[in-house]
């Protein structure tokens, strides 16, 4: 399986998924893209890096992966995963409204340093890596990054939105996340942090050639857990770079916008060493650290939501609404042990599931329960025996979620 | 434009390769929506790989009608085991139920059913008539309007829930506050995660609604297990013959023939009731299809929004709001309407300005653009006919909705004949099934299984559960747009109010606050609460 620790539907998933129905075919096994969700890629790679290195576990790791351990909220890093092959870079790029006044990103950058707090931008969350693009572009050109406001507007989508309601005044994000409302002449392009100008747009100048010299590209690249056997990874990069070098993936790219771009293992390895070390320096920097400083923290909206739950609470209680009602059974006796054996099954579903499969868990767990609400044996045996092979059927093979394996290997 | 629409007519109707990828992916759809933990998204993003090989129309037929049915196939198991399908079946879940305990479960799908496609083909038309001008009033919408919006949602499903304002308002914290957990959206800093990196993603709502709702539901039947007589007979079963002769008598099919047994007979009873309904609340549909579709367009609100706030304006303008809650037709008739037509809705910025109003939308601008088409204002010139065939693919996909959904509520029907004994462990196992499914994790099956304790505790002491699903979902935008809204204005109030629209909504929902105190409590008193 390959995993995907952005959500489905975003650029991420989009690559994933054609990577997986290309690698199926040259390998000829199925390919399930899941998709790990959450904590700006924490789960998706910390579930990678730690799966179990044999092969069958792939990550589309993301730049991200440069950015989490320096902010300290992973000690996964880029040197937890064996690389396989890097498929994309994206560099990113500035935009502004069409009706703005600034023609020019020195324009923009003059705006900003005479009037410090005035422009708002956003592209991504704070610290995300077009946050650093932008912050990393106004620190080249000696204003402090402090002297713009970053909204922290979680995806591209948004922060355009944000940019075009009037909300923001400037958006950082990569060139194909824009392009409709480009081509819809809503908004303006000012550059691209790319070294050379795009193929896809060979309109917009690079940064370089407005007089700075600032980089900044997001990679994806797929790779395995730390440790994986050398004939698995070997086989794994031939197949992946024949899926890279494809006709159909790189239509697919330039269809989509991204720039596709194929670097083999050693070559990819280097990539995340370099860009980990230029994000990592502007992480640790002091102007960047001093952004994280804001008058609402963390734990101010929870507070809050504490307040209100303890107020309620008690009105609740002066009230008599917090009564248990009089209609409901009590909680005694048989009704307890069924309750609390409903808790044990789930809990025995979950410790054995993993190792025996589900096919045999499922089915030896259902027929106990069946058993216990009172069916017969029989009834309960061959209930479980038709339905859990016939569900495993429809969601394992058919539907591709990932239900363990286990003992019969079906 | 005609043009445009005769040559759309001729790609979609005259192609029997889109008419059958619409029956089949209507089938999967239903399927998909019905199994709670597979969503829409989900299945429209399995699809993905096979749309590569189909062309543009099909691709979007396909998409189109998955979505549609998906949506109404969230109502099934929603209404015969109180397990919501999709998350914007959360809203009515416990209308629906209670008339599935009264033995009414037909009567109540097929008005899930009849305001479905009357809600979607209201959304269609929507979508058709007025896409380039709404699409527009999207744009304005900055993070200070999305903050009222949220707020105005989650207040309505205080409003919406039954029993008392407090209790619901608990409910909504509770669900506000288990939002917080894990890595927080704005500032990237982990929140009660006690250092366990499963936590990092937070808790995730499909799990949490399967929980709350299924689990517990589980957890209360098991406790009366033996409390009733053994059998098919106890209160999942539908007591067919009343219902039948009821209807008999309003729709005036005698006879026994096996038409009116196998055709006339099943068919009068789920859409006959739901039609006179529908007829007498013409008004109120076209209401809650426009609610829908407004908040449907706006990206990141969507079709759950959609429901609530509709079942709100439904209930407030009601003349038996003490029904609400405990098996309200109406209700359910006015928040299905809205959710379905909000899937039209989400297509409006779509394909107008390439931002996606739903996670699903984000994955048709990918299909789009994979077929070198480009969403934006000139697509309506260029690709004029594409976007017609759009248009005529969604009525369709409402149309073949009636057939397909009718066949799955009859299907459905079955599942509560099943004696609660073999029902209930099966049950479970869906439930630890969908719970996994969703992201493939064993630790959301821990917080299905914790949300299912919570569920059960709960409501032994008549806290609504629907409120705690909806603050889930959006206690994080809430919070991100609140603090969004004030790091612009630099940590001013003010910057609430500072536009005339988000002066508008921030009106309307205090209004929502204020008005309803004092009905609600007559409301109370009337239903002997």
């Amino acid at each position: 399986m390959l995993l995907c620790p952005w959500a489905a539907g975003g650029g991420t998933d989009q690559v994933s998924r054609e990577v997986a129905a290309l690698l199926e075919q040259e390998l000829d096994v199925p390919v399930n893209v899941v998709n790990a969700t959450g904590g700006a890629g924490v789960t998706g790679h910390t579930r990678g890096a730690l799966a179990r290195p044999d092969g069958y576990t792939l990550t589309m790791v993301t730049v991200e992966i440069n950015m989490l351990h320096w902010r300290g909220l992973t000690s996964i890093s880029p040197w937890d995963f064996e690389p396989v092959g890097l498929l994309n870079r994206d560099a990113a790029a500035m935009f502004v409204r069409s009706d703005a006044p600034w023609e020019t990103l020195e324009d923009l950058g003059r705006f900003i340093e005479a009037n410090p707090g005035r422009l708002k931008a956003s592209g991504t969350a704070t610290g995300g890596i077009w946050h650093l693009g932008f912050a990393g572009w106004l620190t080249k050109i000696g204003v402090a990054p402090s002297a713009a406001i970053w909204v922290s507007i979680n995806g591209a989508g948004p922060s355009l939105q944000e940019l075009i309601a009037g909300g923001v005044d400037a958006v950082c994000v990569s060139l194909p996340e824009a392009q409709s409302l480009l081509d819809a002449d809503r908004i303006r392009c000012l550059g691209v942090m790319a070294d050379g100008r795009l193929e896809s747009y060979p309109d917009v100048p690079t940064f370089k050639e407005q007089g700075v010299d600032w980089t900044l590209t997001g990679w994806r690249g797929v790779c395995l857990p730390k440790g994986a056997p050398p004939e698995v990874t070997a086989r794994l990069v031939g197949a992946l770079e024949r899926a890279a070098r494809s006709e159909n993936f790189r239509t697919f790219m330039q269809n989509a916008g991204f720039d596709a771009r194929w670097e083999p293992p050693q070559q990819f390895a280097e990539t995340m060493r370099q860009v980990d070390e230029q994000l990592g320096a502007l992480l640790t920097s002091d102007a960047f650290r001093s952004l994280h400083r804001s008058r609402f923290g963390p734990m101010f909206f929870p507070w809050v939501l504490m307040a209100i739950l303890a107020a309620v609470f008690i009105g609740l209680i002066a009230t008599g609404g917090f009564k248990r009602a009089e209609d409901v059974e009590p909680l005694i006796g048989q009704g307890l042990l069924r309750a609390a054996a409903v808790v044990a099954w789930v809990a025995a579903y979950l410790l054995a599931v993993e190792w025996a499969g589900f096919v045999l868990t499922a089915g030896v767990l259902l027929a106990v329960l069946l058993r216990l609400f009172g069916s017969r044996w029989p009834v309960a045996v061959g209930v479980s025996a038709i339905l859990v092979p016939l569900t495993y059927q429809l969601f394992a093979v058919s539907l591709r979620v990932p239900l363990p394996q286990g003992w019969l290997g079906w | 434009m005609s043009e445009s629409f005769t040559q759309a007519c001729a790609h979609v109707l005259g192609d029997p390769h889109v008419l059958g990828i619409i029956a089949l992916t209507a089938l999967y759809g239903i399927f998909m929506g019905a199994v709670p933990g597979l969503t829409a998204t989900m299945a429209v993003a399995l699809i993905v790989p096979v749309t590569f090989f189909l062309d543009p129309i099909p691709a979007l037929a396909a998409v189109v009608t998955l979505e549609a049915c998906a949506i109404f196939a969230g109502d099934i198991p929603n209404t015969l085991l109180r397990i919501p399908g999709t998350p914007s079946s959360a809203a009515y879940a416990d209308d629906a139920y209670a008339l599935t305990r009264a033995g009414k479960s037909q009567q109540a799908l097929g008005v899930c059913l009849t305001f479905s496609v009357a809600g979607g083909l209201l959304g269609t038309a929507i979508l058709l008539l007025f896409a380039p001008q709404l699409a527009r009033v999207a744009t304005w919408f900055t993070v200070a309007e999305y903050f009222w919006l949220y707020l105005i949602g989650l207040s309505c499903a205080v409003v919406v829930s039954r029993g008392s304002t407090l209790q619901a308002t608990l409910a909504l914290v509770i669900g506000l506050l288990l939002s917080t957990v894990g890595l927080s959206a704005v500032h990237t800093q982990a929140r009660f995660t006690f250092g366990r990196p499963e936590l990092y993603q937070g808790i995730n709502f499909i799990p949490a609604m399967i929980g709350l709702f299924g689990v517990s539901e589980v957890f209360r039947n098991v406790l009366r297990l033996n409390a009733q007589p053994e059998g098919p007979a106890g209160e999942f079963v539908v007591p067919a013959s009343a219902g039948r002769f009821r209807l008999k008598a309003e729709l005036q099919t005698g006879g026994d023939g096996w038409w009116n047994r196998f055709v006339a007979g099943p068919v009068g009873m789920v859409f006959g009731p739901a039609l006179v309904l529908l007829w007498r609340r013409k008004w109120h549909a076209l209401r809650s299809g426009g609610i829908g579709s407004l908040v449907g367009m706006l990206p990141g609100a969507g079709a759950d929004i959609g429901a609530w706030v509709s079942l709100a304006a439904s209930k407030r303008f009601s003349k038996k709001p003490q029904e609400y809650g405990a098996g309200s037709l109406e209700g359910i008739g006015d928040a299905t309407a809205a959710n379905n037509s909000a899937l039209a809705g989400a297509w409006i910025p779509a394909i107008v300005f390439g931002i996606p109003g739903d996670s699903v939308t984000a994955i048709v601008i990918g299909v789009l653009l994979m077929k070198n088409i480009q969403p934006g204002p000139e697509i309506f010139e260029k690709q004029g006919p594409l976007v017609w065939s759009i248009y005529v693919v969604f009525l369709l996909a409402n149309l073949i909705l009636i057939p397909v959904g009718f066949l799955a509520i009859k299907s459905g029907g079955y599942v509560v004949r099943v004696p609660r004994r073999v029902l209930l462990p099966l049950i479970l196992l869906f439930c630890v099934l969908g719970a996994y499914a969703i992201n493939g994790s064993y630790f959301d099956v821990g917080v299905m299984l914790a949300m299912g304790i919570l569920g059960f505790a709960l409501e032994r002491r008549r806290i609504p559960l629907g409120p705690i699903v909806l603050g889930i979902i959006l206690g994080g935008p809430l919070e991100e747009r609140f603090l969004q809204t004030l790091t612009g204005a630099q940590s001013s109030l003010a910057a609430f109010f500072g536009r005339p629209l988000s002066a508008a909504l921030g009106a309307v929902c205090i209004l929502i606050w204020l008005f309803p105190l004092v009905p609600l409590r007559g409301g109370r008193r009337a239903s002997g609460q």
